[in-house]
């Protein structure tokens, strides 16, 4: 294993690829600090960029976005009071009234090396882990992997904000549109209404695309000519981030029950399907207060806060890449669309990744620890930069964006219609967010679709008898697991609920 | 019983729901198959209908929440509206226009819409970038990573 590693260290310093980390990671970097522009948002602008590169290039290019997007998001947390990415919504708690008080190097620096500690903690969890999880995924029969899949949705529809049902129709609905196109058995046409540009299915990455940069676009675009705060708020951040590095990494050392705890909670939340960074800078954050000997001094500048919330989202990356490496499953958004940009390169992720491709895995793992000196080399040397480019109009970066994603949906296969497919999927996705749906089950029904088909079909192929899905242990624990989050998700709705009546009748009392 | 948004949303996901799933009975089954064609679509449309129904139900029986319910901030849908008529203009205009004069129209087009420009130095910015997008993209993509963009029918460029 460490020879392999140390041969992925070599690789990835060549420039070949050390260039495409480098320029992942401060792509990753400037889109995460930019408010408005999510992690997903940046590597989905990167994806057509890599479709030129070989495989290993264009990974290393996109591990690098998604280091960086999850530490960049930092800065504008602390220094302008506005997370650059849902990720760092709690560093904002303690991060800008830490700057506020004349501390901004302080916050800044607290940050960036709890992203680095957290990182390479999660990236020693996501080298040791892989491995083992693949081959206990390789025990998996098409039972398993369906009660997997099945688990994998619930809990994402479970745990959306919001409507469950809601959650649940979205699921339903990313599910649908993988059963356009052609049947995978027996290549019957479904509802394809004629149409001979869909009998093949619609092409995952342009649906992914139009679905998530539009309702991202089309909603920044809705508060436009609101009294903006970016712009002052960039303008009165201080100019001076100096700070003594030694004092800031002895804050970090010395709580190393905090930084460790708040990493596992990261690992934990990336490993889990389609959760991500948001809930685990939460979580963490949380945690750390739940844990501290002064909770009261949380949201007034406190070093622990930023530590939690900034080791937690670093690594949730870890986490997720683990997921999607052991069991081609998307951790998060982020690893959805490298999952998409994965297949496009003709790599198939999953239990046999690692040992079918271990110079990719271990190039993946060696860019992954890599990118996160670069990670603090940039942000060391660019941060007042940053802090430039977070003043960007959405007059500019709209068009910009959209003219990306219509490079990245065309140049999958130089033909306008997934152009089309990209525009028609972008209406759909700014509708349901409209609607109030969540996106996150959709895409994750999008992706997983036709594995559950097929899973289900081989099973039902191998042996007709549905029952195989509860009496196979592994299979039934994943299935009773998948009932339990349903469960435990609409107990805690209907908690809420009570509690908002409670409240309500209180009120109006 | 007055629905909401909610309730349309769901009896329209429903109806979709139904009608394919109608459509999935005519599939053709081959017999050496145990599981025709139709048969997972048929699973994932019945949970779609069944929880579609369930958005519904849950709509009409919160009927005096949405009533009470306080109007949000006021949200600009008319920029969001013109911002996807313009995209469409750009995704139609592409093969006709080809891709260098179609995507220096709409960046400047959208810049104009989104932040309309009234000093001559911001047409200049504004002209600049729509530029700068179409130069860099173009040596990026075509002349770096070899994808073919589209040429115009019209101008052959």
């Amino acid at each position: 294993m460490f020879e392999l590693l140390g041969d992925g260290l070599v690789t990835m310093l060549q420039w070949k690829y050390l260039v495409p980390l480098c320029l992942g990671t401060l792509i990753g970097i400037v889109g995460g600090s930019l408010p408005g522009v999510t992690i997903t948002m940046t590597i989905i602008v990167v994806v057509p960029f890599t479709f030129g590169l070989d495989p290993l290039q264009g990974l290393a290019a996109m591990t690098g976005v998604y280091v960086g997007g999850s530490a960049g998001g930092l800065v504008t947390a602390s220094l302008l009071g506005i997370p650059g990415t849902p990720s760092a919504i709690a560093t904002t708690f303690d991060g800008f009234p830490m700057a506020r008080r004349g501390e901004p190097g302080r916050a800044l620096w607290l940050g960036v090396w709890a992203s680095f500690f957290g990182g390479l903690i999660g990236g020693a969890f996501l080298i040791f882990v892989t491995g083992p999880l693949a081959a206990i995924a390789l025990e998996f029969g098409p039972w398993e992997f369906f009660s997997l899949f099945v688990l994998a949705m619930a809990m994402v529809a479970g745990l959306t904000e919001g409507s469950m049902v809601k959650g649940l129709i979205s699921t339903g609905i990313g599910l649908l549109i993988t059963v356009i196109g052609t049947d995978p058995i027996t290549s019957v046409p479904r509802f394809t209404f004629g149409s001979e540009f869909v009998r093949a299915g619609f092409p995952f990455l342009p649906v992914l695309i139009g679905v998530f940069a539009f309702a991202q676009i089309m909603t920044d675009v809705e508060k436009l000519g609101r009294p903006g705060t970016r712009a002052a708020a960039a303008a009165r951040a201080s100019a001076s981030l100096r700070v003594s590095q030694l004092k800031v990494l002895g804050e970090i050392l010395s709580r190393p029950f905090l930084l460790v705890w708040s990493t596992v909670v990261g690992i934990a939340i990336g490993v889990l399907p389609a959760i991500g960074g948001s809930a685990a800078n939460m979580l963490a954050y949380d945690q750390a207060k739940k844990f501290s000997r002064h909770p009261e001094a949380f949201g007034t500048g406190t070093p622990e806060g930023i530590i939690a919330s900034e080791s937690s989202n670093n690594a949730n990356v870890g986490g997720s890449l683990v997921t999607i490496m052991a069991f081609g499953i998307p951790g998060d958004a982020v690893t959805a669309v490298m999952l998409g940009a994965m297949t496009i390169h003709g790599i198939q992720s999953g239990p046999l990744f690692v040992s079918q491709n271990p110079e990719l895995a271990y190039g993946i793992y060696a860019a992954y620890i890599l990118a996160h000196p670069i990670m603090v080399l940039i942000l060391g040397v660019g941060t007042l930069f940053l802090l430039r480019v977070t003043r960007v109009r959405l007059a500019v970066l709209a068009p910009v964006v959209l003219v990306l994603c219509a490079i990245g949906a065309y140049a999958l296969n130089n033909t306008m219609q997934t152009v089309y497919v990209l525009l028609t999927f972008g209406i759909i996705g700014y509708v349901l967010v409209k609607l109030g749906f969540p996106l996150a089950p959709l895409i994750l029904g999008l992706i997983l679709g036709d594995q559950i088909e097929l899973n289900l079909v081989r099973a039902i192929m191998t042996d007709a008898d549905p029952l195989l899905f509860l009496t196979r242990p592994i299979s039934a624990g994943l299935l009773a697991a998948a009932v339990l989050s349903v469960a435990l998700a609409m107990w805690q709705h209907l908690r809420h609920q009570r509690r908002v009546a409670t409240a309500d009748g209180e009120t109006d009392f | 019983m007055i629905l909401g948004r909610d309730g349309i949303a769901g009896l329209i996901l429903a109806g979709i729901s139904l009608v394919l799933f109608v459509h999935s009975l005519g599939l053709p089954h081959l017999p050496i198959v145990p599981v025709g064609p139709g048969f997972y679509p048929r699973i994932v449309l019945g949970f779609l209908g069944l929880a579609s129904l369930a958005l519904v139900a849950q709509d009409a029986m919160a009927q005096r929440a949405r009533a009470e319910r306080a109007a949000g901030e006021p949200r600009n849908h008319r920029l969001v509206l013109a911002l996807f008529a313009a995209f469409g203009a750009y995704v139609a205009l592409m093969p006709l226009a080809g891709f260098r004069l179609a995507t220096f129209a709409f960046v400047a087009a959208v810049q104009a819409l989104l932040d309309p420009p009234r000093r001559a130095a911001q047409w200049a910015v504004l002209a600049a970038v729509a530029l700068g997008t179409v130069t860099a993209t173009y040596l990026v993509f075509e002349t770096y990573l070899l994808v073919l963009l589209p040429r115009g029918t019209w101008t052959g460029w």
